[in-house]
Order: structure tokens, then sequence, then C-alpha cells
């Protein structure tokens, strides 16, 4: 593939979703079905275009454009290597699912011409971030992505959404400025942002350190990184499913993306570990991944524990950032292709039963798994998976990661994940095991009546099930061996990162 | 000693910045607007008055010009030139302040500043 | 050259015989006033920008009124930071103007109006008069006129807070010349000069004989264009004056009057001061931290405040700020910095007080909380509010971003992080006022409780403008900051 085309390319998958916003919009004024139909056409469409691009990746093409100078010696520029490739097949991917779901889900919904629009546009700037070719393109559509995934968590426009979607916007300032911040050092000491450079900042200072940390803000925030993580909890379980899905699966992944960009081409693997900042993501990692998991343990909402462990799971991906040997890196970006599976299903599963029945307590959901059985199915698949069953990619992640902590001599990590593993099966087994065991309604209730004792199914629509059907399906397949396209991408691009990941 | 001299040597500069300090003062503290807008004048007078001692020249004539005479003789005609537009500045700003001053006694009943903040607080 | 030559002094002489021709036409002519207006500041936009050719071709050029040459005579100067000043004034006057022509029949008299194309015309006139000057003592008279009009065009609406809020303006404003004023006969003693760049060249040497004369100088022209210009602890006149007068008048206030007297700080600070003076004694920094706590506690403030004009008021406390801690950094890029937010804040400003104008002529709504829910009725208006409110905290794609990535590259190239976190947290309380007002327009639950009058269209349409502006100077800034650069690359 020329690299004329994939710039082609590139530019069509940013542009497409953000030309197509303004159509849906006025579409919606004729017809709900065409308004639907082109969102669908359009996140499909991004996702093929994406895929497109697969050879050229594997072949380790890396394509570097300035589209336009915005101030001088400061672009808007794109990029392709195999990092961005991962990022945004999987986005995309993801993303078409939760468009096909969004038809049913958001049947009941009310604002639906806001939604759609809204949902495209967001898929466009989350291109946009994996496309960037410098940070300062990175920042405008970190930006934008962040800014439209508010209106995207405020759907609902309840009280409660309004508190969670005002705490997240004051988050995101915070972390835009910081993002400035760093962005602004970087280009003072290095003279460039562009990531086609290499390693920009060649030696640590003090300021050098202030970058780090700004950029540790600005994307840690995003990633839901302990102690920036206040917002999560909050927004993402008052957005619709579909798009709890989108932020907790695909939008926190941009956080995680921004920071193997900081670490690879920021500064570099020698820096990090001469100045010891390694130590400082580690730390912050581990304490996120226990607090995670510890806090998800006593949530009774389902979303809410849900969105806990995100922040957790997200806590491993920067777990494998901060080792930076090969098969920590391997873990760190299989994790974020598994943990966009994983928490696409849960939160999926979870909106389909919210959907169906309105519950979102716990405790309400004994026996669902018999009157739902496919969606539970599913959820079961990806708690498993969660958990680090092997033959499912959850396991695969966990065991890359903890080779890697072996291969750096620290065990300690190990141990971490293996605790983390424990509660994750602590909170997600009293979720499956009573949803196929129990009697709905449940005995120890005296007033069960509201549930009554049904063995009759009342599945979703098929509409919202193949969604999470398919999902499963990945879950099961990139997990059985390490021989999938998924982990064999995932190594490629840790030895890509690892050898400097400039041009 | 010499401190007091260069006063004695230069009072009239002593002159133009005490009467400017009277001025700025009265302007900023005092309540009554009519007494703001003289102070105001006062101020604007006081550095008229430097303007102008800064031009003259002690025994210096005229600036007429006539034959013969070098010009060191003539006191600079400058400053004298630009305070006139001064002055003519000071007065529109002066008669415009007294409008102002008038308009909002109609709607008051009073030209302090105090009084007018309580009757809208009273409001 | 042949007719060309006189540009600059057209300029400014333009608009004074409009000034004189307004109450005599509107008396009876009525209907030409409005287009005349229109067509003066357009062919002032013009001459502005055949002079920026022939700036770019030529080099500066001086011009001598009346053919006398200086020290007596007044002089003119372009040269390419005058000629930007004046491309922001123009534009952003003949914007506001346009606006005006339908806003004013709201807020004024019928018989009032043919006045306020006279204040107008001499406001921008003399603003054109401050930044083509090189000459202390025209400066003085232009900022005379400059302060009579300003005050004026807030007291014609004749209502109680509009005579008080002036009044007050006015009298602070007279400190401010007053001080000036002494300040250039402290100048003039040593030196004995006035013009611009016989001052400079003088002073160079006079600094070693009169150091404290100078020193109180620069300390009194600090005072007077602080006060001015609203610079932190002098800025007690502006949020009265700029929220009662009639929203065009507060539009041109906070969009053009305070920046053209931090424009001509910034003449005076950086062309007739020499450099070795701003080195002995720490001017720099006292401008540079009175701008910093202004960014603060102009947005402190502005946090606090219920009425929306009031609030817009208070935020120009901030922003003013921004554009002082520019001059006061001393470096290239900070003053690129600076200089673009003039240009980007008086867009913005104006454009928010022009949309709070639109919202009061709507719905007659002035208090923030009972703005819930416009955004359904007034869908663009608050589109072009929410654009400005991105400007004010700087998000990418908007110009703010830019003058506060200059400010804060300055900032870094000084080696002085702190303020670079300064202009930050300022972003961030700029955010904290200005997102709930355009989240809760948009997205609030309910419906909203005034009846709303339908708007003129070229009321809507000055608003796009302002919109599409916005967004111009955060994509394609390149050619503005390459031009500041030429233009302040002399300075350093």
């Amino acid at each position: 593939m020329t690299d004329s085309t994939i710039i082609v390319l590139i530019t069509l998958i940013i542009v497409l979703p953000i030309i197509m916003t303004p159509v849906i919009f006025f579409a919606s004024r004729y017809s709900e079905r065409l308004r639907n139909s082109l969102a669908v056409i359009t996140s499909g469409l991004t996702f093929a275009l994406t895929i497109a691009l697969y050879p050229a990746a594997v072949q380790g093409n890396v394509v570097q454009q300035t589209l336009f100078e915005i101030l001088p010696r400061l672009e808007l520029s794109i990029r392709f290597d195999i990092l961005s490739f991962c990022l945004a097949a999987i986005s995309s991917f993801i993303w078409f699912l939760c468009t096909i779901y969004s038809l049913d889900y958001m049947a009941k919904e009310h604002a639906c011409s806001r939604y759609y629009p809204v949902l495209i546009l967001a898929l466009g700037s989350c291109q946009g971030i994996y496309f960037a070719g410098d940070f300062f393109s990175l920042f405008v559509f970190f930006e934008l992505m962040s800014l439209i995934a508010y209106i995207l968590v405020i759907h609902e426009e309840t009280e409660e959404a309004m508190r969670a979607g005002y705490k997240y916007l004051v988050m995101t300032i915070i972390g835009g400025l910081a993002l400035f911040f760093g962005i602004i050092i970087v280009f003072e000491l290095g003279g460039t942002v562009s990531l086609g450079v290499g390693s920009i900042i060649q030696e640590t200072s003090f300021l050098a350190l202030i970058a780090f940390i700004c950029f540790l803000i600005g994307f840690g925030m995003k990633a839901g990184m302990f102690p920036l993580h206040v917002w999560l909890p909050d927004a993402h379980p008052v957005a619709p499913s579909p798009a709890s899905a989108l932020l907790s699966g695909v939008m926190l992944k941009t956080g995680a993306y921004g920071l193997l960009r900081v670490i690879f081409h920021v500064f570099s693997v020698d820096l990090m570990l001469s100045g010891g900042w390694d130590t400082i993501l580690g730390v912050l990692a581990v304490i996120t991944i226990l607090l995670g998991s510890a806090v998800a343990l006593t949530q009774t909402d389902i979303k809410r524990r849900l969105a806990y462990s995100s922040i957790s799971q997200l806590g491993y991906i920067l777990l494998g950032m901060s080792i930076l040997n090969d098969n920590a890196i391997t873990g760190a970006v299989f994790h974020i292709f598994s943990h966009a599976f994983m928490k696409s299903i849960l939160f999926l599963a979870a909106g389909a039963i919210i959907w169906k029945t309105g519950i979102r307590k716990i405790a309400d959901m004994r026996g669902i798994g018999r009157q739902m059985p496919v969606t539970m199915g599913c959820f079961s698949v990806a708690a498993l998976a969660m958990i680090g069953i092997p033959p499912l990619n959850g396991f695969l992640s966990k065991w890359t990661l903890s080779l890697g902590a072996l291969d750096a001599g620290m065990p300690f990590y190990v141990l971490v994940l293996l605790i983390s593993s424990l509660l994750n099966a602590l909170y997600y087994l009293p979720i499956i095991i009573p949803a196929f065991f129990d009697v709905p309604g449940g005995e120890d209730h005296g007033t069960g009546d509201q549930h009554e004792i049904k063995f009759n199914i009342k599945e979703a629509t098929p509409g919202m099930l193949s969604p999470l059907v398919i999902l499963a399906i990945c879950t099961l397949v990139f997990g059985l061996t390490p021989n999938n396209i998924v982990f064999i991408l995932s190594r490629l691009t840790s030895a890509f990162l690892l050898l400097g990941g400039a041009l | 000693m010499e401190l007091l001299r260069n006063i004695a040597d230069n009072y009239y500069y002593m002159v133009a910045v005490v009467l400017f300090v009277i001025g700025m003062y009265t302007m900023l503290t005092h309540s009554n607007m009519i007494k703001k807008v003289i102070a105001m004048n006062i101020m604007d007078t006081s550095v008229f008055l430097l303007f102008v001692s800064v031009g003259y020249l002690s025994g210096g004539r005229a600036p007429i010009v006539d034959e013969g005479l070098s010009a060191a003789a003539y006191a600079n005609p400058l400053p004298g030139a630009l305070m006139l537009t001064g002055i003519v500045v000071a007065v529109s700003v002066t008669a415009y302040a007294l409008s102002l001053v008038v308009k909002i006694y109609r709607y008051y009943g009073t030209c302090d500043y105090d009084e007018i903040t309580d009757i809208r607080s009273r409001e | 050259m042949g007719p060309l030559e006189h540009l600059p002094v057209l300029m400014v002489v333009i608009f004074f015989c409009g000034a004189f021709l307004m109450p005599l036409l509107f008396r009876w002519a009525r209907p030409i006033c409005a287009p005349l207006m229109v067509a003066i500041l357009a062919a002032a936009l013009v001459m502005a920008i055949i002079i920026l050719q022939s700036v770019y071709q030529l080099g500066p050029q001086l011009y001598h009124l009346g053919g006398w040459p200086p020290p007596w005579g007044i002089e003119l100067k372009v040269d390419l930071l005058r000629v930007y000043m004046l491309l922001v004034l123009f534009v952003i006057s003949l914007w506001i103007f346009i606006y005006a022509l339908r806003d004013l029949g709201n807020e004024l008299k019928e018989e009032l109006i043919g006045w306020y194309y006279t204040l107008y015309a001499l406001l921008v006139g003399s603003m054109a008069g401050i930044a083509l000057t090189n000459d202390l003592f025209n400066l003085f008279v232009m900022m005379e006129i400059c302060a009579i009009t300003a005050c004026a065009i807030i007291s014609i609406k004749e209502d109680r807070e509009c005579l008080e809020a002036s009044f007050k303006y006015l009298i602070l404003s007279a400190m401010g010349t007053g001080c000036f004023l002494l300040g250039v006969a402290m100048l003039y003693m040593a030196t004995g000069y006035l013009n611009y760049d016989y001052l400079h060249g003088s002073l160079v040497e006079a600094i070693a004989l009169y150091p404290r004369n100078l020193l109180l100088a620069a300390a009194l022209f600090i005072v007077a264009f602080g006060t001015k210009a609203a610079l932190f602890p002098l800025h007690v006149w502006l949020p009265d004056a700029h929220a009662s007068a009639p929203s065009p008048s507060s539009a041109m206030l906070s969009g053009l009057v305070i920046k053209i007297y931090a424009f001509a700080l910034l003449i005076v600070f950086y062309e007739v001061f020499p450099a070795e003076m701003l080195q002995g004694v720490p001017l720099n920094e006292i401008i540079l931290w009175l701008g910093s706590l202004g960014a603060m506690f102009g947005s402190i403030y502005a946090m606090l405040q219920t009425d929306l004009k009031k609030m817009l008021a208070f935020s120009s406390i901030g922003q003013i700020g921004y554009i002082f801690m520019g001059i006061g950094f001393n470096h290239e890029m900070a003053l690129i910095g600076g200089l673009y937010h003039v240009g980007v804040h008086a867009v913005t400003k104006a454009m928010l007080f022009m949309a709070a104008g639109v919202i009061i002529y709507a719905t007659g709504v002035r208090k923030i909380s009972d703005m819930d829910g416009i955004g359904r009725n007034l869908p663009l208006t608050m589109a072009a509010f929410a654009v400005g409110s991105a400007s004010m905290i700087g998000l990418p794609g908007t110009g703010g971003l830019i003058s506060k990535w200059y400010l804060s590259l300055g900032a870094l190239e000084m080696g002085r992080p702190f303020f670079v976190i300064i202009i930050l947290i300022s972003s961030l309380l700029n955010a904290v006022y200005y997102m709930p007002i355009v989240i809760n327009a948009f997205l609030y639950h309910g419906e909203f409780q005034f009846r709303v009058k339908p708007v003129p269209r070229v009321m809507l349409a000055t608003l796009i403008f302002g919109m599409i502006v916005i967004i111009i100077s955060g994509v394609f800034s390149r050619p503005a900051v390459v031009l500041l650069e030429d233009a302040v690359s002399r300075f350093f």
C-alpha cells in the first residue's frame, strides 16, 4: 500500500464521521429510519476503512503527513503506524456494534436526534486522536472528544446525570489545561511536538518532569487513573448503556494511548528508567488496580460496579506501560483490546437487562439468567474473562503482563495482579451465580411479589443480542491461543514502540 | 542644606505637586460630586502650571521674533501652546461632568455619592 | 504617492468630519445617516488595508501633520504594529455598528440615535488617533476625546445606573489623564521633546541625569493607562460602566476601548522608554504581577455575579490581565500572545456582549439564573455564546488558545513556568463560570419561562460573523501571527 493511499484512507476515516454528523442531524428531521441507517452505515464504513489499513500496519508502514500549519512550527498533521491502527480498529469495531445496539436500545429514549450525530462525531474525533501526527492535533481531537462525550454522559438530563456531567466537565477541562501545559513545555524544550521525531526530550530536567506530570494528569484523568478517577464512576453509569460501553470500553483507552505516545515519543524508555518516572507510573497503577477492585466490591448498582471495574482494568494497562519491556507492553496493548471487548459486553448486557426489566440493583438480578440466557451468558463469558479464566482473552493479557513483570524482576506486580483477579472474582461471581442458579425474586426475600417465579424467556431484541454475541465470540477466539491476529498485532506494536517508535 | 536649596530653587514644581496631590485626594475621597469636579480641575491646573513653568525663562521675552535676538532670549512657546489645548480639553471635560451631575441631581435630589448610595440601598 | 500619502491622517479625520455631519443629517436627511456611517467605517477599513500593503512594500512611514516637521509638528506613524491595531479597530467597530443599527432603537430614544452616531464616530476616530500618533501630547488629546465619548455612549441611555456609572468612569478617567499629563511634563522637563522618536533618542542620555524623574514618569504612565484599561486594582469603574451601558456600547467599551489603552502603554513602554530603564527597576514585573492578579481576581469576581452583563464585564478585567501579562514579560513570544489576545478578546467579548444584547432584546432577561433553557428559543444566539465561552476558556479551535499558547511560551522562555500555571488556573475559572450558562441554556430540563420576541436577521448575522472570526482566528492564525512577529521583532 502506498503512502498516499494510506493518507487518503486516514483522512477519510477522520473526515467521514465528522461530515456525516450534520447530515445525520438533518436527516433526523425527515425520517428516523434514515437517521438510524445513516448512523450505522457511517460507523460501519469507518470500521471497514480502518480494517482496510491492516496490510499496511502489518508491513510496518509508518506515514507522517502535515496538513497545514496553524502557527509557525506548529501544525495539524496525521500519522499512521501500527499503534494507531490497533486503537483505531478496536474502537471503530466497538463503535459499529454499539451503534447497531443503540438502534433498539435508544428507540425508547428521548432526544435521539441529538444522540446519533453526537455519537458519530465522537467516533470521528476518537479516530482523530489515534491518527493525529503530533501532540497538538492529538490535543485538539482529545478535547473535542471529551467535550462531545459530555453530551453523551448527560443524555438522560436527570439531576444525577447533570451533576455527574458537571464533575466530568470540570475534570476534563483541568485535564485539558494540564495537557496544554505539558505540550507547551515539550514545544519549549524540544522545539516540536511532532510524533515523527522519536524522543523529543533527550534529558531529564525539572521542566521535563513537570511535563511528564502534566501528561500524567491530562491523559491519566481520561484513563481513570488514581487519584483522578473521581469523575468516572459517576459519569459512566448515568450515560445510556451503549454510550457507557463506549465511554468505558473505548474512550478511556484514549488516555492510555496518549500515555503510550508520551512515554515513547516525548521521552524514551531510557529516560523513563533513568529518571525513575516508571516508578511513579507503577505506583499509581498499583493503587488504581487495587482501589478500583476494592471499591467495586462495595457497589450495589451494576453499572457503578462495572465502572469501578474499568478503573482497575485501566490500572493493568498503566502497569504494563510502567514496566517497559517487551512482554509488558504487549500485555498492555493486548489488554486494551481485551478490555474493550469485555467491558463493552458487560455494559451492553447490563443495558439489555435494564432495558428489558428496569433492574439496576445487583441484588434484584437473581435468576435473571433463566429469563435472559443469552444476555447473561455473554455477561458471564466477559466476567470470567475479567477474572482471568484461561481460555478467554483476559487470561492471556494477565499472563503476558505477569511474564513482563517477571522479566523485569518485579514479582510484586504479579502478586498485585493475582490479588486483583481474586477481587474481580469476588465481585463478578456474586452477579453470575445467583443469576443462573437462584430463583427469580429470591427465597430470602419475603416481599418477592414483584418478581414472580417465572421461567419464560424474555430476551432483548436480536438487534441488541447480536453485538453481544459477536463480542463474546471475540473474547473467546482471541483468548484461545496466543496465535491470533490481535495478539500478533500487540506483539508487533510492542516491538515497534520499543524500537523507538519514530519514522 | 542642599536639599532645601533645591526645593527653594524649584518651588514651582513643589507647588504643582502639592496642588496635584490635593486635587487627587479630594477627587478620590470626597463624596460630593461638585467637589470632585472642582478637584479634577485643581489637578489639571497643577499640571498646566508645571508645564508652563517648564517653558518659562526668567527674564525671557515673549516669543515674538525680533531681528537680532538669539533664540535663547525667548521663553519656550511650545508648553504654553500645548497648555492652551489642555485647558480647552479640561473645560470640556468639566462641562460634561457638570452636566452629568445635573442629571444625577434630577434623579436623586442630591449631589452626594454617599446619600445616593443610601437612597439606592433603601429601594 | 499622490493622495495615498495622506491616508494616515484621513483615517482619523474622516471620523471627525462624520461626527460633525451626523446630527445635521439626522435632522434633515435621516435615512442616509446609518449608510453614511457604515461607509465611513468601511472606507477607514479599506484605507487601513491599503496602508498595510504599502507598509509591507515600503516599511514604516511617518506623516507630518500640516507639513510641520517634528519636533514641533504632530507626527503620525504607520508601522505593522499600528496597522494591526487599526485593522482590529475598524473591523470590530464596523461590525458592532451594524449590530447597533437594530439594537439601538430598543435601548435609546429615537431622537438620540443621531447623537449616538456622532459619539460613535468620535470614539472610533480618537482610538485610531491613539493608535497612529507618534506624539505624546497628541496622544493626550486623543485620550481625552476617547474618554469623554466613552463616558457619553454610556450616559446617553440616561437612566440612573448609566449616569452614575459614567460619572464614576469620568472621574477615574480624569485622574488617569491627570497622571498621564504629569508624566508627560516630567518627560518634557527632562528632554524637551514630545515626539516618540526624539524622546527615545534623548532619553538614553537623560536617564543618567534624571533617573528619578523618568521613573516617576513611568510609574505615572502605569497608573494612567492602568486606570483607563482597568488593570487590576484600578478596575473599580469598569463593572458598572460596562454592565449598565447599552449593549453596543458595552461591546465597544469592553472590546476596544480598554484595549487601546493597553496598546498605548505598550507603545510608550517599548517605543519611548529605552530598554536600560526597564532593566534597572522592575517596572515590567509590576505590570506582570498586576496583570496576573487581574487575570485571577477578575475571574473570581466574575464567578460571583448574577447579572449576565456584569459577569462579562468582570471577565474583561481578567482578560485584560492577560494582555498586560503579555506586555510585562518583556519577551517576543509573550508580546505576540498579548497582542493577539487584543484582537481575539476584542472579537470574543464584543460578540458575547452582543449575544447578551440579543438576549435582552428578545426576552428582557438579564439574570443568569433566568436563562435556563433559553437555548431552545434562541439557538443561534446561545451557540454564539458557547463559541465565545470556548474562546474565553481557550479550547482548541478558538483564538483564545493561540494567545494562551504564545503567552505561555513566552513565560516558559523567560523561565517562569509559575505564570503559565496562573494562566491555566484563570482559564479553569473562566470555564467554571461560562460553562454552566451554556449547559443550562441548552440542556435545562424544562421550559424557558419568558416570552421571546423574534430577533432581527441583521443581529443574528453579526453573531454568525463573530463565530466565524473566532474560529478562523483559532485555526488559520498563521498570517496574523507572522504579521505580529514582524511587527514586534524590532523591540527585541
